[in-house]
């Protein structure tokens, strides 16, 4: 895939930050001493505003309250760093964590410092989306979305939508990405600031005692009448009732940890998508978020698992299932175990103990679906392996099952 | 004189070669392992389990075969018994039964009419007896409303008059029911 150069995505390196760099004003007082960086003087010296950051110009105006001119600082005193609402970019390469970080997770050097500081921002600590996690951590979600979910359906063919959409959310919904950034070991600063260490996660807490905002309250939901065709074709990958609020619409609101360290981990897989491309993004997701074990047997709930076995076995044309009795223990006692099988014809299609017969029947039927529903094939190639590939002699085509059995 | 047996299998073999030995403990088979008759028609290990069935059989009948009767001997050809017609399987819970299509319209207007004449004593049970039908079809066919109201109300007032222990090991009972779809 053609990557994308930095110059064209990673604004902050090229746009001059407003309010003036402390580094201008040191500068023009003390001409004698040399700077440390002739880039980082030419860019705080620099007054061309980029044609596009138009609007950024008049947002950051009405934040600061000056009606048409932007305030002049006086050029003795340097901006202390607290004024910033995060980490100036060139400290990025002074955080011993981000250095850390990046070789914990086995990143390559060429991937800057800049853009993992930059992922560590919420919304919330630095209203700037050119400073900010929000559009990186759109993209990464809706990467790790396409990869997980089609994994998903390429290797468990037979799976029904909710479970998928339990699956899903198991391997990478809320709960599991905060899991995730905490087990990478990412540590939250008290208060966003300038003057935080670049690689500490920064968000606006909510202040203790207080309830969820509204933002991530009240949300509305797509719509009163859901089938599951609708959800999937309309809402997110997790079939949601509800619409999320959009990363960018948090910007002033306070936020709880799990919000601020999943977008910590979508918007490191969008960064690392743009800097260093999707074959590295695949093996990246493929060690971190793959890995982990998810015993998807436990995901199903059946109401009627007999009934539905008997339709299914309908709808395939095998002979229909009987319960049969392959042993017992302790009928009259209080304890008794009943082994029992439910078979199709010759064929034993699954088994259930249970302390009466009605039980043992019903775990054998729900065995015996879970076997179906929970079928794998021997080669498995996804879609997104064939991406950008010239030679398409691995590809093997996915198997289409007709769906999950209807009542 | 001595019952002519084949010896036991030995669970050390004799060659020096390394062998496999699989003696997993009995254990609830695993759901994904999918059975032969779920695989899809294009799936290669059909003919994995094929072969592996085959091999099972073939050794099951080797052991089977006394000394006397082994390859080589003049009574080794068809001198065994074929193996026992399947009546392996274990017994049903509930004998399978045909169902039957016998009903017509009338039957099914007069079932109607019955019931609602006096549904305590058309009751379904007799109604199924008279018919030769299920009585879950009879329930299904005819309806009658002041009945089950009569029926839930009693119901109502004997789960009333239980006391907190009946009552909560009743809502548990309810609540196991619930995990056996789950759990499985």
């Amino acid at each position: 895939m053609q990557r994308i150069s930095i110059s064209r995505c990673a604004s902050q390196l090229r746009a001059p930050r407003r309010p003036a760099c402390p580094c201008a004003a040191a500068n023009s007082v003390r001409r004698s001493t040399t700077p440390h960086s002739h880039r980082i003087q030419a860019r705080c010296q620099s007054t061309v505003a980029i044609p596009d950051e138009g609007g950024l110009h008049l947002e950051i105006a009405a934040n600061s309250g000056a009606a048409a001119t932007r305030k002049s600082r006086p050029s003795s005193q340097p901006l202390p760093l607290e004024k910033l609402p995060s980490p100036h970019p060139s400290a990025a390469e002074r955080s011993t964590k981000l250095h850390a970080l990046r070789s914990r997770l086995s990143l390559p050097p060429r991937f800057p410092l800049q853009a993992l500081a930059r992922t560590l921002v919420h919304a919330s600590a630095d209203p700037n989306p050119a400073f900010n996690n929000a559009s990186l951590s759109i993209l990464g979600r809706h990467l790790l979305g396409y990869y997980t979910s089609e994994w998903l359906l390429c290797n468990y063919p037979r799976l029904p939508m909710p479970v998928v959409f339990a699956a899903v959310e198991a391997y990478i919904g809320p709960k599991a990405l905060a899991t995730i950034a905490s087990e990478w070991g990412i540590e939250a600063a008290a208060e966003p600031g300038g003057e935080v260490d670049s690689g500490l996660l920064q968000f606006k807490r909510i202040a203790s005692g207080d309830g969820l905002p509204e933002a991530l309250r009240r949300q509305a939901p797509w719509k009163w009448n859901v089938t599951t065709t609708h959800k999937i074709m309309r809402t997110d990958e997790f079939g949601s009732t509800n619409a999320p609020p959009s990363p960018h619409a948090l910007q002033k609101t306070p936020v709880p940890m799990e919000e601020a360290a999943q977008s910590f981990v979508r918007a490191l897989i969008g960064a690392l998508h743009v800097h260093l491309g999707s074959p590295l993004v695949k093996r990246f997701f493929r060690d971190h978020f793959l890995s982990r074990h998810l015993d998807i047997s436990t995901l199903f709930d059946f109401r009627t698992p007999t009934r539905d076995l008997s339709r299914l076995c309908a709808r395939e044309g095998f002979e229909a299932p009987v319960a049969r009795l392959i042993s017992e223990t302790g009928r009259l006692s209080r304890h008794p175990v009943f082994v029992v099988g439910v078979y199709s014809g010759k064929d034993k299609l699954g088994e259930g103990a249970g302390s009466s017969l009605d039980e043992a029947r019903t775990r054998a039927a729900a065995a015996a679906l879970k076997a179906w529903y929970l079928y794998k094939p021997v080669e498995v190639t996804v879609p997104s392996s064939m991406e950008g590939e010239l030679d398409t002699s691995k590809w093997r085509p996915n198997f289409v099952d007709c769906g999950e059995v209807i009542v | 004189k001595l019952l002519a047996l084949p010896e036991a299998p030995s669970y050390t073999s004799d060659s020096s070669t390394p062998t496999l030995i699989f003696n997993p403990p009995s254990s609830a088979p695993s759901v994904y392992h999918t059975p032969l008759k779920f695989l899809p028609k294009e799936d290669k290990r059909r003919q994995l389990y094929a072969a592996a069935q085959q091999h099972a059989n073939t050794a099951a009948h080797r052991r089977q075969m006394s000394p006397i009767a082994a390859p080589g001997t003049p009574l080794s050809s068809p001198s065994f018994l074929p193996p026992r017609p399947t009546s392996a399987l274990p017994a049903p819970i509930s004998e399978p039964y045909e169902k039957t299509y016998h009903l017509s319209e009338e039957d099914v207007a007069e079932i109607r009419r019955l019931r609602a004449s006096d549904p305590d004593t058309w009751t379904r049970v007799k109604l199924a007896e008279k018919f030769g039908c299920s009585q879950f079809f009879v329930g299904m066919v005819s309806k009658a409303p002041e009945k089950a109201a009569a029926v839930s109300k009693e119901h109502e007032d004997a789960r009333r008059k239980w006391g907190p222990r009946r009552k909560i090991a009743r809502e548990d009972r309810e609540r196991r029911k619930v995990l056996w779809g789950r759990d499985a």
